[in-house]
């Protein structure tokens, strides 16, 4: 599995146990990666848009993909695709993590950090 | 099966020493309920406020709305798996308090939402600000985890909606209405000629505060099953869904949720209500198709002519919408949607994340988006620096005068996709 994040608390849960790329940027820029990556070959597991907070609202994503990559998986393109043109809809209030003011930071890692983990840990 | 619901009309709640309903009035003696609540070793402290329709008052953050009501006769308890045992609910009678309800407010994260004012241009967008409220205001102890707080705060609710409740258990009842279903074969010899309809009932689930609990399950590590309609009526399903306040569905809607009121109406007379199936809305892809296929197949096994799709929340279950939409369809099942839009503050902007020719029947509950001015209120309770950093709310929304602009986002259960609110959508 390949993990796609800009939020530090999944880095460090994740990254002894999978492949993580992280990214030194905001929400919109881990959507970029994702988007290369799909590109590129690798399946969306997740869904870009995990959580009813809003994606404008807030800075941190992450999104897991397949390890492996093959033929382009058009339902991830298009997953991907509307996932972005949606985020552009709307302009981030919080471009990047440092922007929040502290404790809601906190708080955003905290709820990306707990919908990726309790996707990955049922599985 | 068949379930008595008998309506205890309340018009006013009352604090004092004493917990009784008499002539319509709710009397609470608070400090035996706050020393109930109290129990809770993760809880700190507990206020209490009554709000009334028509009041100079906002609460601020909402975190759920739960009616009081109680089992009279018949098998379980309300909220079964949590609250009673875990007993299947749905039959016999029971007794509800109408026309008030429990609010439970905190502040569990740094962004949390959900505004309910009780007159004003806000007031018309909530169905709460016709409501009676016990507003609770649950502290919680230092250094507890955001969970844990999500978990005292919803408990706490369930507990005072419960404690108010037993208070109806012997007051005769202002209006009773019986709601009897019929099984699957006998539904189908009572009412050939009639199409057969069924509920697909979308649960939010994706994790923290934004889960579903049925009998006690959390709905992200179920399957997809089915109900009976009455079982909903005496909390089979409750929310621990604390994010999208305007449409994500408080107990209070699972309670009353009106698509089930509006199939047991037309049960036998230009339809055949078959059931509900229950469905997640996950994170992980395969969660979704699973999911969307096992309501389809659940639908089919029902042998439904049609279907109506709730949704819950935004963004990624648009998603799970399109495909069971899909999927229904394509399995010959007539299917209607009922969503939200976030189309943009000018309304002209793509309205879902998720899309398809087959969902050609709609239902909207209006644009989360549109900016609304809400009026300075004489009294707040809660957090009012929540205006700022609740979704929807955005940088300078709390103005000096105490007044907030805000996109309707920020109201609780103002574009309901249950089809609570009548307001939003035109």
């Amino acid at each position: 599995m390949l993990l796609v994040t800009n939020n530090e608390k999944v880095r460090t849960k994740y990254g002894p146990l999978c492949t993580v790329r992280f990214v030194d940027g905001g929400h919109n820029d881990v959507l970029k990666t994702v988007r290369d990556l799909v590109h590129k070959g690798h399946r969306l597991l997740t869904h870009p848009l995990a959580g009813s907070v809003k994606p404008n609202e807030t800075p941190f994503r992450s999104v897991a993909l397949s390890g492996e990559a093959g033929a382009v998986d058009l339902p991830s393109l298009e997953l991907i695709e509307e996932a972005m043109s949606m985020c552009r809809q709307f302009p981030p209030r919080f471009h990047r993590g440092e922007d929040a003011p502290p404790d809601m930071r906190d708080d955003f890692a905290e709820i990306d950090f707990r919908l990726i983990d309790g996707a990955l840990s049922l599985q | 099966m068949r379930l008595e619901l008998g309506e205890i009309h309340i018009s006013d709640i009352k604090l004092g020493d004493c917990s009784k309903v008499e002539n319509g009035v709710l009397y609470v003696n608070v400090e035996e309920l706050r020393s109930l609540l109290l129990e809770d070793e993760d809880l700190a402290s507990v206020e209490f406020e009554v709000v009334h329709p028509g009041e100079s008052v906002r609460v601020i953050p909402v975190k759920d709305v739960i009616e009081p009501r109680c089992k009279v006769e018949g098998p379980g308890g309300m909220f079964p798996g949590v609250i009673s045992k875990v007993n299947t609910v749905g039959s016999g009678k029971t007794h509800v308090l109408k026309g008030c309800a429990v609010v439970t407010t905190g502040k569990v994260v740094g962004f949390q939402e959900g505004i309910i004012d009780m007159s004003g241009e806000g007031a018309q967008y909530t169905p709460f600000s016709k409501l009676n409220n016990l507003v609770m205001i649950c502290e919680p102890k230092e250094g507890i985890k955001q969970h844990e707080h999500e978990h005292a705060i919803r408990m706490a609710g369930l507990k005072a909606a419960t404690y108010l409740g037993a208070l109806g258990k012997d007051v005769t009842p202002d209006e009773t209405h019986v709601y009897e279903t019929s099984g699957v074969m006998s539904g189908k010899a009572q009412y050939p000629d009639l199409p057969r309809v069924g509920y697909v009932l979308m649960l939010q689930s994706q994790g923290l505060l934004h889960d579903t609990y049925v009998y006690g399950v959390d709905m992200k590590r179920s399957m997809p099953t089915i109900l009976n309609p009455t079982e909903t009526m005496d909390g089979a399903i409750l929310s621990g869904n604390c994010v999208s306040a305007c449409d994500k569905n408080t107990t209070y809607h699972h309670l009353n949720n009106p698509v089930i009121h509006d199939l047991l109406e037309q049960h036998g007379k230009t339809l055949n209500f078959v059931g509900v199936i229950i469905t997640n809305e996950n994170v992980y892809l395969a969660d979704k198709e699973r999911s969307s296929d096992w309501s389809t197949k659940l639908a089919s096994f029902l042998e439904l002519d049609g279907a109506i799709v709730s949704q819950e929340g935004f963004g990624n279950p648009d998603t799970d919408l399109i495909m069971n939409c899909k999927k229904l369809e394509a399995a010959g099942i007539k299917t209607v949607i009922i969503t939200d839009e976030y189309a943009g503050r000018d309304g002209a902007s793509q309205s879902l994340a998720d899309a398809d020719a087959a969902a050609d029947a709609v239902v909207t509950g209006g644009n989360a988006n549109m900016v609304i001015h809400l009026p300075k209120m004489d009294k707040v309770i809660g957090h009012p620096e929540a205006a700022n950093i609740i979704a929807g709310g955005f940088d300078g929304a709390l103005e000096a005068d105490g007044s907030i602009t805000a996109e309707l986002q920020v109201i609780t259960g103002a574009t309901n996709e249950m089809g609570f609110n009548k307001l939003s959508a035109r």
